[in-house]
């Protein structure tokens, strides 16, 4: 404190008085300047208080966000000149651990436009002089003020552009935020969350894949929240959280819109004002005709149905397509007219799977709860009977037992009502089984509709759900592609023996899922149910066709016995990491305070959104982000690495997700050294090459930290 | 798929962790350890109309308050009878504005200031809570608990002592209408000040 109080003394009362020279307070320069070399008497003239602040150090906007204090005039001027409000150039952001602020680094210029007498002849001179305050900060804050003056000099016409500012002068014009033309605005206020709905004219389209909204009222906006882009059609949404309470009078909303490129004909304007009439709640966005435009349903579509055609080639699908195959080949002798119906069975199977899906997730969504793919697996009890599902496939598939269906089929003799039932729970089957594999395409997918109406997440879980069963259909209708298929034979039965080996390789990753949720005794609780439930398949197998009731009721009471001690009762509390091992990353627990603590200090940070449960992490994390060279270079580059698990539901890990636009692992994230900057997503398949090719690309800023920052 | 990317990543995640107490909402609940090391709770102060005042003495805008016009330890006196005034400080530790707590004492002394307590929120999480912003930032709850004020310590957003004199203390005319049975007039407001140094 005391080591501080001469500085602040002495800022607060450095009052130096320029005449040309700009005034040096110790973190800013500011003088007053004018746009041109003469003014026109009567008409206007431009005039700026320039700053120019001290690196890492910043001033404020009109609305300071959080913290800070806007940058004033105070004019003093000869009579009958008249001097106009400061025209604000658009802010940046300026993240503040939890707190936000707005404002400007660097060099600012604020333009004035100074109203001139007409009684002035040229060579006249108008003295202009102005008390400039402001507040300027980095950790700490100082409030700075200057003296300043500026002379004018009339012409007969208001001369040239000063060479000397005429740079700062044009960029400081188009950093000015551009009336936005025949652009239609209106915001929908729900709760505390604000939709601001933007509409291009006719024949012009929205380009701009980010949009900061800097609101004019204080107090409003939660201004660290992060803000949601979504398109309408050519246009866009942008979601907006509002601070608590939300004020009665909000009639409209008015601020500044910044774009990450030109507004379409504003050349060099990434700035707009905008002014939203509130009202209630939005219409369901437009879906965009344009596939060309990111985030248009029908591109979301497109990934769908591609990430539903890749789910087949998933390791916890692929059993399942297995024994479907299977059963084509058992079929192909019968009639093509079953064939087909079977195939497109399976994919009605799977279509109703993916419908009941999403109308769970739109009914859980509707009622606030946060919902992720595969939240499924992060059940316990879910886990331990999809362990059980598949032990028991496993045993059938092996011939422990075999189902009299099965039998049947296996003889050909198969009635069409039970082969009916036996495409169509298959197609059931292979969804329940694929909710925990994301292909890379689908958590995009996925996450688009989140923010999406109901009836565009319907439109994309049932593309899903086509992509899914396409490759099945396609065997159903074009028997040519089966007989690329081994004919039928004795091979058949070692085929199907040989797929419980997955199968039982599904168990023993469910059973390791299972001990990261609910620990060691969980596991060996599963495994003393698998046995009781194993002991009863092979009863079942053995005197099920006796004919005794007692034989029949012996197996169905062994394997309820057994699932009833394979449930798990109780969790793990998660969040522990273990220990880092020699040659493996030092994680850390992510948390959005943590993120932001470490952005603060400028440091970089990589944050491994992951489960237990989810295979394509685990395999990442082996091969990619554990290797030799990719550990040195995070430990070289300063790079913190935060680890999100999500194996047990953690509703900030999934809010975070959505901010992402996912909600399925994996998800990785790389954090530059520059505050500013948004944050990089990396692929979901993690190579080495890929993850040391981002290392390599952040900015020379970041390889002067020499350590991670830990704390 | 890059494009729905790009848009999926719509800002950077320095996202708000702060809570927000809302007037007319039981105010957040805490328990910190005073200057002296005292255990303080809002419980304790049932029946009590709580002030409570964010503070770091290196903000500009703290010492508009204090060293400059003795405003804040002039207040905390005038209503050190009917209520019951804490201070309260968010500093982390690690940013260079962060004082012992002897330190703290000696400014308090050196100011004539005499809240009921001081209270030490190293940690930040009681200014999360009431999502404190600035230094000063205040809040009064009522008799019941009940947030009645949070916001602004007045309306004249500078760091010139000068501006006290007619600036519209949000604070007293809360505590007034109170007195008076009167709802309060303007029961937000927005902050000003350095940020809280969480």
């Amino acid at each position: 404190m005391f080591r501080r109080l001469p500085t602040i003394l002495a800022a607060q009362f450095l009052c130096a008085v320029a005449l040309a020279a700009p005034v040096k307070t110790p973190h800013v320069e500011a003088e007053l300047i004018a746009e041109r070399t003469a003014f026109e008497p009567g008409r206007t003239a431009t005039v700026a208080l320039r700053l120019k602040i001290a690196d890492h150090w910043h001033t404020y906007w009109k609305n300071p966000g959080d913290s800070g204090l806007p940058t004033r005039i105070k004019w003093t001027l000869p009579e009958s000149v008249g001097a106009g409000e400061i025209q604000w150039p658009h802010p940046g952001k300026l993240p503040l651990g939890p707190l936000m602020n707005y404002g400007y680094s660097g060099e600012v210029l604020h333009l004035v436009e100074i109203a001139t007498p007409a009684t002035l002849r040229p060579g006249d001179t108008l003295p202009l002089k102005a008390r400039a305050e402001w507040l300027v900060c980095k950790d700490v804050c100082i409030p700075e003020s200057a003296e300043l003056e500026l002379v004018l000099t009339a012409g007969a016409d208001n001369g040239q552009p000063d060479p000397r500012w005429a740079d700062a002068f044009r960029q400081a014009r188009e950093a000015l935020p551009a009336p936005l033309a025949n652009w239609s605005a209106e915001a929908g206020l729900n709760g505390r969350d604000l939709t601001i709905r933007l509409q291009p004219p006719a024949g012009t389209r929205a380009p701009a894949s980010s949009l900061t909204f800097f609101p004019e009222r204080e107090n409003l906006v939660e201004a660290a929240a992060p803000q949601l882009l979504t398109r309408d059609g050519e246009g866009y949404r942008l979601a907006v959280k509002l601070m608590e309470p939300v004020p009665q009078d909000l009639g409209a909303i008015t601020g500044v819109l910044v774009a990450d490129r030109d507004w379409p004909g504003l050349a060099s304007r990434k700035a707009v004002q905008v002014s939203a009439k509130v009202g209630g709640a939005l219409p369901p966005a437009k879906a965009n005709a344009d596939a060309e435009l990111g985030g248009s349903l029908l591109l979301a579509l497109v990934f769908a149905l591609v990430g539903g055609a890749i789910l087949n080639l998933m390791p916890c699908v692929f059993p399942v397509l297995g024994i479907k195959v299977m059963g084509f080949i058992e079929h192909a002798h019968g009639e093509r007219r079953l064939r087909r119906m079977q195939g497109l069975l399976f994919a009605a199977g799977v279509l109703v799977s993916f419908w009941v899906l999403a109308g769970v997730m739109l009914a859980l969504r509707a009622g606030g709860a946060q919902l992720g793919w595969g939240f499924q697996r992060q059940s316990p009890a879910f886990v331990a009977c999809l362990a059980a599902l598949f032990f028991v496939l496993a045993l059938n598939l092996l011939g422990v037992f075999e189902m009299g269906l099965r039998v049947q089929s296996l003889a050909g003799n198969v009635s069409v009502r039970n082969m009916r039932f036996d495409a169509f729970s298959s197609g059931v089957l292979a969804c329940l089984v694929a909710t925990p594999c994301t292909a890379p395409f689908m958590g995009a997918a996925v996450g688009f509709t989140l923010a999406q109406p109901a009836w565009a997440s319907v439109l994309v879980f049932t593309a899903l759900a086509i992509g899914m069963a396409l490759p099945v259909v396609l065997l159903s209708y074009f028997p040519h592609a089966l007989a690329l298929l081994p004919r039928p034979g004795k091979w058949m039965e070692t085929f199907k023996q040989a797929m419980a080996f997955p199968l039982l390789a599904t168990v023993i990753w469910l059973a390791w899922v299972l001990g990261a949720q609910a620990g060691n005794d969980a596991v060996l609780a599963l495994f003393a149910g698998l046995l009781l439930i194993g002991i009863a398949a092979w009863i079942y197998g053995r005197w099920a066709h006796s004919g005794s009731l007692w034989r029949q009721a012996a197996p169905a009471l062994l394997a309820v016995a057994g699932l009833a001690v394979a449930w798990p009762t109780h969790l793990v509390a998660p969040g522990a990491i273990a220990a880092p091992r020699a040659g493996e990353l030092p994680w850390q627990p992510w948390s959005r305070e943590k993120v932001a603590e470490l952005r603060a200090k400028g440091a970089p940070v990589f944050v491994d959104f992951t489960a237990a449960w989810c295979i394509t992490c685990q395999v990442n994390k082996r091969l990619a982000l554990n290797d030799a060279a990719v550990v040195k270079r995070f430990a070289e580059l300063g790079v913190t690495p935060l680890k999100a698990d999500w194996t047990n539901m953690d509703p900030k890990i999934t809010e975070a997700l959505a901010e992402f636009g996912r909600n399925a692992v994996p998800v990785y994230v790389l954090y530059s050294a520059d505050k500013n900057a948004a944050p990089k997503l990396l692929p979901e398949v993690l190579t080495s090459s890929i993850v040391l090719d981002e290392l390599n690309r952040l900015p020379k800023a970041s390889v002067a930290v020499a350590n991670p920052v830990t704390r | 798929m890059k494009q729905l990317l790009a848009l999926a990543v719509f800002a950077a995640l320095p996202a708000s962790a702060l809570a927000n107490a809302v007037v007319g909402q039981p105010a957040p609940a805490f328990t910190e350890k005073d200057l002296s090391g005292k255990t303080v709770s809002l419980a304790d102060y049932k029946g009590k109309v709580v002030v409570v005042e964010w503070n770091n003495p290196n903000c500009p805008f703290v010492e508009k308050h204090y060293t400059k016009s003795g405003n804040l330890p002039a207040l905390q006196k005038k209503y050190g009878q009917d209520v019951v005034w804490l201070a309260v400080n968010s500093t982390n530790p690690s940013h260079q504005d962060y004082m012992s707590n002897e330190k703290l004492s000696g400014y308090m002394k050196a100011n004539n200031a005499a809240p009921a307590a001081y209270l030490v929120d190293a940690d930040g999480s009681m200014g999360r809570a009431y999502g404190a912003k600035t230094t000063p930032h205040m809040y009064v709850i009522d008799r019941d608990g009940k947030l009645l004020y949070n916001g602004a310590i007045d309306d004249k957003r500078g760091t010139n002592p000068d501006e006290i004199k007619t600036a519209k203390n949000y604070v007293v005319s809360a505590l007034g209408e109170l007195k008076d049975g009167k709802p309060v007039s303007t029961p937000t407001s927005a902050p000003y000040g350095c940020s809280v140094k969480y």
